[in-house]
């Protein structure tokens, strides 16, 4: 078995080789993914530049090392990852445990992402890491290759449907250990409204269009929205003029907005998207909640919303501080989370290696 | 200010009603003066009815719906019974209740041929329930004086089972579908077979939660009648108006409420026979509150323009990536 200094360094050259700004084939999927216009380049451009910072060699070697990595735990085993997602390469840490634990790769690759991804498992191959991997688009295409375990993003109401195909095509039955996210928004917590906070909370709720789990849905402040709208909707438009934003909201948001003037609830009209002082679970996009409080209010939200939720996020010395069960992130890091994060508090190396 | 005559005025276009209702609560309403502003609609607006935004029906769980100067007379409470807050609906004229009540009931159940009995435990406990007040109505105006509500002492309901069958009369159960489907179990009283059932309330029931089709079979198996002698009543707090589907699960309205199907990614758009949305209402009956009504019901409607309940719209999860799987599998 290849040992663990060797197996990062390959990893990490075949990485570094698919993010070289030659590589025509990165190049060409860009184009096809912007053309098609799945994803806008202000959004993967943002995503490749984050990942050619979050997967560096020693970043690798830490998430290894914190998940207990032991190359070549999964030889043999097959691995299906569902990729279904509202951001580019939405994947690609299920894709590199996969490669990590030395597993067989099955991609069931978004039909909104399709490009991609295939990228950097051409890269993984030029360095023989995924010799005997299977992707496609079409579940169907995978039918009969029988993987040993699943990672997906999904639902309650989804989990049966998912599992009746994966059973229906021989990919799955019902006791192969399967490993689902089915948090969908984030929390801020702000206490100023200094111009290097408000930057980086105009990312993290905007950026992707705000449709990711670690998007923030509901921001909790010291001071209600009006204090600060008109300074929050210029951060906000300066950050469009850089990234427009992608997708457009469905008109019920327009609705909503007429509805919360008639009924008096404060609130931002950006026309793509709505902010509101008031705080409800969030399910829909383009909707972010402001809330004024402090760290008893967050707590408040956390317990009441804990099923749906990704992260929270907070600025200066409450990083790193535990809130109800959750450790209180760095805002800036948002939308540029490192290769260690855990999507639903589960580090996927990990529990791959013990799962299966 | 508007008559309640000229509301159940069939011999006007409801059109015509409807845009005359327009304009009095678009200047007398508060909350829908700004709501109909943002849609750049005035009191003077020249709309169809079609062309109406509908309010979304929480706001009657946010702040008092009622046009300027009036004071409520009444205040209709839901039941909250899902842990919501709970919606209420101010009622500055019960009279247009009452004849709202009494014209469209005794369109399908005249009072000549039917006695009506009321099964609603549930509701009894809430003193605010616009059901309750309906069926009370009900009973006090009844001409025979055989109207009443399910006796607990089942001799009690056997000497009234006796003077309905020396009137000739049918029987009309009427209870939300929770409470019917506990007395078609408990078997304490037998109702003779032509008796006919009138169910309502949601589908959630003590037992679980089942379509409009699975308690209609199992209503008709526990009272031992056809499923053609069940019939549904559909209504709620915020509404004056009731709908009634009779022998099936397809409702019709009355002159004075038209309901449509609406998209839930836009409102403002219908959607086709057998399409699936949430149901929009504009019922005239509403004056003083507000008439036009986006339920968070999801429905159908046929090509005859009768609509069919479908249960609660559960909103999507559109954040995050959970939601997508399903159109990837």
């Amino acid at each position: 078995m290849e040992n663990f200094e060797n197996h990062i360094e390959r990893v990490s050259s075949a990485i570094e080789q698919w993010l070289q700004p030659d590589n025509y084939f990165l190049k060409e999927a860009i184009d096809r993914t912007v053309n098609e216009g799945m994803f806008s380049f202000p959004d993967v451009k943002h995503r490749i530049l984050t990942l050619k910072e979050t997967l560096r060699k020693e970043n690798l070697e830490r998430w290894a090392r914190i998940s207990g990595l032991r190359p070549g735990s999964l030889s043999g085993k097959q691995v299906l990852c569902l990729h279904a997602g509202n951001l580019p390469l939405v994947g690609i840490q299920d894709l590199l445990a996969v490669v990590l634990t030395g597993g067989t790769y099955l991609g069931k690759l978004s039909k909104k992402d399709p490009y991609l991804l295939p990228t950097l498992i051409r890269s993984f191959k030029n360095y023989q890491l995924m010799n005997d991997a299977y992707w496609s688009t079409n579940l169907e295409k995978l039918a009969g290759n029988k993987a040993d375990a699943v990672l997906f993003a999904g639902s309650k109401k989804s989990v049966i449907k998912v599992n009746e195909k994966l059973h229906s095509l021989k990919i799955a039955d019902p006791d192969t250990p399967r490993l689902m996210r089915t948090a969908h928004f984030s929390i801020a917590y702000i206490r100023d409204n200094k111009p290097e906070t408000m930057e980086q909370l105009t990312d993290a709720v905007f950026r992707y269009g705000g449709a990711g789990c670690r998007s923030v849905a509901i921001v909790v402040a010291p001071f209600h929205l009006h204090s600060v709208k008109c300074t929050f909707t210029d951060y906000v438009e300066a950050f469009w003029l850089k990234n427009p934003q992608h997708q457009k909201p469905p008109e019920s948001l327009f609705h909503r907005f007429a509805f919360n003037k008639a009924i008096g609830v404060e609130q931002a009209w950006l026309n793509v998207f709505l902010i509101e002082e008031n705080v409800e679970r969030p399910t829909d996009t383009f909707i972010l909640y402001w809330m004024k409080g402090g760290l008893e209010e967050v707590e408040n939200i956390i317990k009441k919303y804990r099923d749906g939720l990704q992260s929270v996020y907070a600025t200066g010395d409450l990083i790193g501080e535990k809130m109800v069960d959750l450790i209180a992130e760095p805002l800036s890091e948002a939308q540029k989370p490192p290769i260690w994060w855990k999507p639903d508090g589960i580090d996927t190396i990990e529990w791959l290696q013990k799962q299966v | 200010m508007i008559s309640h005559e000229f509301i159940f005025n069939n011999e006007l276009s409801f059109e015509e009603r409807c845009r005359r209702v327009f304009q009095y609560q678009a200047e007398k309403n508060p909350v829908l003066n700004t709501f109909f502003e943002v849609f750049g609609l005035r009191p003077d607006s020249k709309v169809n009815p079609d062309e109406i935004p509908l309010l979304p029906i929480r706001a009657f769980k946010e702040m008092p719906i009622l046009c300027e100067g009036l004071k409520p007379e009444l205040v209709f409470k839901s039941s909250g019974t899902s842990g919501m807050e709970r919606s209420s609906h101010q009622i500055a004229d019960p009279n247009i209740y009452k004849i709202s009540i009494e014209k469209e009931f005794y369109r399908h159940f005249p009072a000549n041929q039917y006695a009506l009995i009321c099964h609603l435990p549930g509701y009894r406990q809430n003193p605010d329930s616009s059901l309750i007040w309906m069926a009370q109505h009900l009973v006090n105006i009844d001409p025979d004086g055989l109207n009443t509500f399910l006796p607990d002492d089942p001799d009690e309901f056997y000497k009234w089972k006796e003077r309905v069958q020396k009137k000739g009369k049918k029987i009309l159960l009427f209870g939300a579908a929770f409470g019917l489907l506990d007395l078609a179990e408990d078997q304490q009283v037998e109702f003779p077979e032509t008796t006919e059932i009138l169910e309502t309330g949601g589908m959630k029931t003590h037992h679980r939660e089942m379509t409009k089709s699975e308690l209609r079979d199992t209503l008709s198996e526990g009272f031992g009648i056809k499923p053609g002698q069940i019939h549904s009543e559909y209504g709620m707090c915020e509404l004056l108006s009731q709908m009634y589907a009779l022998s099936g699960e397809w409702f019709t309205t009355p002159h004075w409420v038209r309901v449509t199907i609406r998209n839930s990614d836009n409102p403002s758009k219908f959607c086709n026979p057998g399409e699936e949305g949430k149901i929009g209402i504009i019922d005239l009956a509403n004056l003083h509150s507000c008439s036009f009504i986006l339920t968070e019901d999801r429905g159908v409607m046929n090509e005859k323009g009768d609509f069919k309940v479908l249960g609660r719209w559960h909103p999507e999860n559109l954040r995050g990536c959970n939601f997508l799987v399903d159109q990837e599998i």
